[in-house]
């Protein structure tokens, strides 16, 4: 079973973070729905050739939040809550929300300035798709 | 089946110019561990009396619960051992060398051997000394890895190699550790590869361990924090500040003991923090080299 | 002891070294046959051709399976199989034993024939006999000092050490009035002598391998 998670040493971040992230895209997705079987930690640590520690990291911390369960002895799934999808992509929407304020600090803009850039963007979005 | 598989206690080895001093490392079952060190570090000599191939001075040395050097011939059965320095016979071909080796081990297992074939582009009818070094080395590796040893060793498996042969081996590598069992200790320069398969990191400088850890918590601990020191202010004093860089008002600081709270530290100090950033392995073991020297000649 | 290893071991020093063993057994082949060929000079010529043939093939086998082995760092390979030093040491000392006795006893017994068909030179046959295990304790020489001192430069040393006491134990044996007494008579003359010299031939052989076995178990760094 092939995952279609690709880690890259040239992003910036750490690996466990990378494993994370894109577990989480995939079942915020629905491309892993709930319950389902996730490979054991060593058989992704052999598919991503990755160390079995980073993704034995990856998988405690997901399990930290909820978004998996692992069972003792028989590996982990994912964790069968019908509204993860959108609870996953709210919480990325805080994280990102986060982390604008902060370059917005960094840049010295007020936060009427930072909202209407906010804007801005989300009215570009609307543009495209609609 | 848990617990160590290579246990090095007091270790000491004594050279008229170069001395290995009082090693210890632990290196439980079903785990890779990195090796990494300058060269002359001692990383090649730690290796060889793993082996058995050299006999300490001091100290005790259990590989696969055998004691070494006395129990190295039955231990050997069982270990994997490829070495940069090592050659295969250049007269002979591979398939010699494959026909010699499955003579010898039982555990040799054929269509491993011959998938290792096809995935490193290797025909046995070649004489070894007609390969290039990245075929020889490709080689080495087949002959160690078809045998499913429970221990491998390797000194530099991927050095010399191009960067397709790199990935290649660093596939198989981790292959070797979808059986639980089966443990893996290699010496690289290159701290790419370490930081991408080892679960255990081990730094070795002049004769010394000066580092041996888990490879996430290495990574976490260690981080390079930029600062500005607002008019007045004064640098605050940190845990574990290895390195102090930059110049007068912007200072740099490498931190081997980084805890989130210091970036509030810093800030309440008058010492803006402008970035914290995460080091890679080569960082780490240069700063942690460079320190450590420093304070040698202090 | 794992008498298995050892056996694969010796094998497969035979097996790298089958090229130089046919030669080398060509080598006596022809050399006799040249003694053989009527005349004095021949008879000298191929003498002299018996010997640096005999001489150098037990040095180039020493030099081949050891120092090279060493040099060629192949001894990592053979290092890193189930074995401990003490079967790495017989391998050697046995392996290297019995490929040069291949070309030593087609010598041996080659030269002893040919003695013993011409009338005239029968009388040579203790001598000749004498002279060859001086030759293989001489061969014993380069294989202790190969092992025991790994360095190229000290065998060589030893190669060039036992060419000159070959001669010149060659000179002083042919002089030694048991032997010469006989030496260019047609029948055989075999004397007490004869007996001593040969025993403490095949005594200082005796020596020389237990020596290397035993220093060898020894050594505390085999890389």
């Amino acid at each position: 079973m092939h995952s279609g998670i690709v880690i890259s040493q040239a992003d910036g971040r750490p690996m466990y973070l990378q494993i994370i992230e894109q577990i989480r895209q995939r079942i915020a997705v629905g491309d892993w729905p709930p319950g389902k079987e996730l490979p054991s930690i060593r058989e992704l640590a052999v598919m991503l050739r990755v160390s079995v520690i980073t993704v034995k990291r990856a998988y405690l911390e997901l399990e930290r939040d909820g978004i998996i369960l692992t069972q003792q002895g028989k590996g982990s799934i994912v964790a069968p809550d019908p509204g993860l999808g959108a609870k996953l992509y709210d919480q990325e929407l805080s994280r990102h929300i986060g982390r604008v304020a902060e370059l917005g600090e960094l840049l010295g803009l007020t936060p009427r300035e930072l909202a209407s850039r906010v804007r801005e963007a989300a009215d570009r979005m609307t543009k495209e798709y609609s | 089946m848990n617990g160590l598989s290579v246990h090095f206690e007091g270790v000491s080895k004594i050279y008229p110019h170069f001395t290995l001093d009082n090693l210890a490392l632990e290196l439980p079952t079903g785990t890779i561990m990195g090796l990494i060190g300058a060269n002359g570090a001692g990383k090649s000599t730690t290796i060889r009396i793993l082996m058995g191939l050299v006999h300490q001075d001091q100290g005790r040395v259990r590989v696969l619960g055998r004691e070494m050097p006395r129990e190295q011939a039955p231990a050997k059965l069982d270990i994997g051992y490829v070495s940069e320095d090592m050659r295969l016979y250049g007269s002979a071909t591979l398939a010699w060398h494959m026909k010699f080796i499955r003579s010898i081990y039982p555990q040799w297992n054929q269509p491993y051997a011959e998938t290792l074939l096809r995935r490193f582009d290797l025909k046995p009818q070649q004489r070894i000394k007609g390969l290039s070094h990245g075929q020889r080395v490709k080689a080495a590796l087949l002959l160690a890895l078809a045998r499913r040893p429970r221990l491998l060793v390797l000194d530099e498996p991927t050095t010399g190699l191009d960067p397709v042969a790199r990935q290649e081996v660093l596939a198989e590598l981790m292959a070797v550790l979808a059986d639980e069992d089966r443990t893996i200790l290699f010496s690289s320069h290159n701290t790419l590869d370490v930081e991408q398969i080892s679960d255990q990191i081990t730094f070795i400088d002049r004769g010394r361990i000066i580092a041996s850890d888990n490879k996430e918590m290495f990574l976490d601990r260690w981080r390079r924090l930029r600062l500005a020191l607002l008019p007045g202010a004064v640098l605050p004093r940190l845990p574990g500040v290895v390195e102090v860089g930059g110049s007068g008002r912007l200072p740099i600081l490498v931190t081997d003991r980084f805890d989130p709270a210091m970036v509030a530290v810093c800030n309440d100090a008058g010492a803006t923090v402008q970035a914290v950033d995460p080091m890679t392995l080569e960082e780490i073991f240069v700063a942690n080299v460079h320190s450590r020297r420093e304070k040698q000649t202090v | 002891m794992n008498y298995a290893m050892v056996k694969r071991l010796i094998l497969k020093d035979w097996y790298l070294q089958r090229w130089t063993i046919l030669a080398s057994v060509a080598g006596i082949v022809a050399t006799l046959s040249i003694i053989a060929t009527p005349g004095k000079v021949a008879f000298l010529i191929g003498l002299i051709l018996l010997l640096m043939v005999i001489i150098s093939i037990g040095a180039q086998m020493a030099v081949a399976t050891i120092v090279t082995e060493r040099k060629e760092q192949t001894l990592a390979f053979v290092m890193s199989l189930p074995i401990s030093y003490r079967e790495y040491t017989a391998c050697k000392i046995w392996g290297n034993l019995l490929i040069f006795l291949v070309p030593w006893l087609t010598m041996v017994v080659g030269s002893c024939a040919l003695l013993l068909l011409s009338p005239n030179s029968r009388g040579l046959l203790p001598y000749a006999v004498i002279m060859s295990t001086e030759i293989l304790a001489s061969t014993c020489l380069i294989l202790a000092v190969a092992l025991i001192t790994e360095s190229q430069g000290w065998t060589v040393a030893a190669i060039m050490a036992g060419n000159l006491a070959v001669n010149g134990i060659g000179y002083v044996v042919a002089h030694v009035a048991g032997i010469a007494k006989g030496m260019w008579g047609s029948t055989i003359q075999w004397s007490g002598a004869a007996s001593a010299l040969l025993l403490g031939e095949f005594t200082t052989i005796v020596l020389l391998l237990g020596v290397t076995s035993f220093v060898q178990s020894k050594k505390k760094d085999f890389l």
